[in-house]
């Protein structure tokens, strides 16, 4: 019996190890025979490119990126929330501000770049607000939704009570409404990862994205590659972070993580 | 919030009250922007509706969206090409699943766009590049939905068919198709809005390296380039911006539609 768990946790550890072993073995044989090490950058050299990179700039990128996302994330969700309160507060409010959402919705970050370019100049405040606004539609529909969902009973109960209206928003709505927010934010942040790098790319001064390109001035393609797999490395950490706060938010209330996903 | 919600608002009010706030909006930003003189500095209302009319009776607009809009049905079919057969064998075969995921998810998390300068080296900035990064953008979600719908085919119903002495077509076309389509669509509409997104940050990218080298302009992004360092002419720039929300919306509503149509047992 344990023989076959056995076996069967070291297939499942030995399948995976086994994928990506043999795509890097594919990929640094690509880049030494079939192309030249300029074009396909082997790992081997990817990889020392990568320690070159973690005494130097890597750090700092990295930051500044963490920094974008965080500032830029941050404002939209809490700016989404705030929208979505005063929605639900008072149908006249949410019959002017459901059809501009609805209206901004299509219109995806990206397309801002240019605006946002002009509007701020070339620098940290283009993939700051890039993200804002990728994360600001998403958290705003599923807090509302969230918010309408939350059981009449306990608000009444509350102001049954004696609650007053900030003590039923702080202790009844929002804490039932979470597993809506998080799940929204989780939705929102493939786009404003994407956000995140093409506004650092194409109008910013600093971050991850954006000495993708400064290497490439150079034509350290190495360093190129390295970034862009620091991109994707960074990508994954960012949505495991929001898994575990998801994790968390569905224990707290399990009925709503499992409408709003 | 109980108690408002008591009487629902009418649906006159529901279209009044919104038009009425944003033309209210727009009229007092127009006259902020003409009494401060910022006119061509600070895109305004008036400006935006001149620049529309102005482009879209010269055709520069329609031309260069059909240049980004065929590259994105392009990399759209590729990335169908490549994520649905992909998908569906990683859906079947779970040892095949297991080894490619931690390297699918890897590589997912890479937004498209950071791949344009080895999209450049590789392929040139003449269209192409843009080409690589709308397919990588658009392969993802194919991938996820084909392999999650053939995750769900439901194993009664191919044991019945078999029973039943159904044959691979029968079988293909009668069981695994219907089963899996609704899905695979739902995939698509998230991999075309992902395109779409994918050749505007692509067309910057690939506009801003070679601003100033006098290339013609291929596609909205590199137009939106040109615009901003060049003619400077914000109000077109606003004009842009939401022509490239109409067309998403366009899109999304469309693909919906047809989902319903040739699709109807599907729930999405």
């Amino acid at each position: 019996m344990s023989g076959v768990r056995l076996t069967w946790r070291l297939r499942h550890l030995i399948e995976p190890v086994a994928g990506v072993v043999g795509v890097l073995l594919i990929w640094e044989l690509v880049g030494r025979h079939a192309a030249n090490a300029t074009l396909v950058p082997p790992p081997a050299t990817v990889w020392r490119a990568f320690i070159g990179m973690l005494d130097g700039d890597l750090p700092v990128d990295i930051g500044a990126s963490l920094l974008h996302l965080g500032i830029g994330y941050g404002l939209g969700a809490t700016a989404g929330l705030l929208l979505a309160l005063l929605a639900a507060s008072s149908k006249w409010l949410e019959a002017v501000i459901d059809p501009f959402a609805e209206f901004l919705r299509p219109i995806g970050p990206i397309a801002w770049i240019p605006l946002a370019i002009l509007l701020f100049g070339v620098g940290r405040a283009v993939p700051v607000f890039l993200i804002f606004y990728a994360a600001l539609f998403p958290i705003f529909v599923s807090t509302l939704d969230g918010i309408r969902r939350v059981d009449a009973n306990l608000i009444n109960a509350a102001q049954a009570l004696g609650a007053s209206r900030r003590m039923v928003i702080t202790h009844v709505i929002l804490p039932a409404a979470l597993p809506s927010v998080v799940a929204g934010a989780r939705l929102s942040l493939g786009v404003a990862w994407m956000s995140l790098v093409a506004g650092e790319i194409v109008g910013g001064d600093a971050g991850i994205g954006w000495r993708i390109l400064w290497y490439q001035e150079f034509f350290q393609m190495d360093r190129v590659m390295a970034a862009i797999l620091i991109v994707g490395v960074l990508g994954l950490a960012a949505d495991g972070v929001l898994r575990m706060v998801q994790h968390l938010a569905r224990r707290w209330n399990p009925a709503a993580a499992e409408t709003s996903t | 919030m109980s108690h408002s919600m008591a009487l629902p608002l009418s649906t006159r009010t529901r279209v009044l009250l919104p038009l009425g706030v944003l033309l209210s909006l727009l009229l007092l930003w127009e006259m902020a922007v003409q009494g401060t003189r910022t006119e061509g500095l600070v895109p305004h209302p008036i400006g935006v509706l001149a620049s529309a009319v102005s482009l879209t009776a010269s055709g520069v607009i329609f031309e260069a969206m059909s240049g980004s809009l065929a590259r994105v049905v392009i990399g759209f079919a590729v990335g169908a090409i490549i994520g649905i057969p992909l998908g569906l064998a990683i859906g079947t075969i779970a040892p095949l699943d297991r080894a490619l995921r931690p390297l699918l998810d890897g590589l997912r998390s890479i937004a498209p766009i950071a791949w344009i300068p080895m999209a450049i080296l590789w392929l040139g900035v003449r269209g192409n590049a843009a080409l690589f990064v709308v397919a990588y953008g658009a392969v993802f979600p194919f991938i996820v939905n084909a392999s999650q719908a053939a995750r769900l085919i439901d194993r009664r119903l191919v044991a019945a068919a078999r029973a039943l002495g159904a044959g691979p077509w029968v079988m293909f076309r009668s069981v695994l198709l219907p089963s899996t389509m609704p899905m695979i669509f739902t995939g698509a509409r998230i991999a075309l809005a992902f395109a779409w997104a994918s050749i505007i940050a692509a067309e910057l990218a690939i506009g801003i390296k070679v601003a100033g080298h006098g290339r013609s302009v291929a596609g909205i992004g590199q137009l939106m380039v040109e615009t901003l360092y060049v003619k400077r002419d914000v109000d077109a720039l606003v004009f842009y911006m939401l022509a490239i929300g109409v067309i998403s919306f366009a899109i999304d509503a469309g693909l919906r539609h047809a989902q319903k149509k040739l699709l109807p047992w599907s729930r999405a």
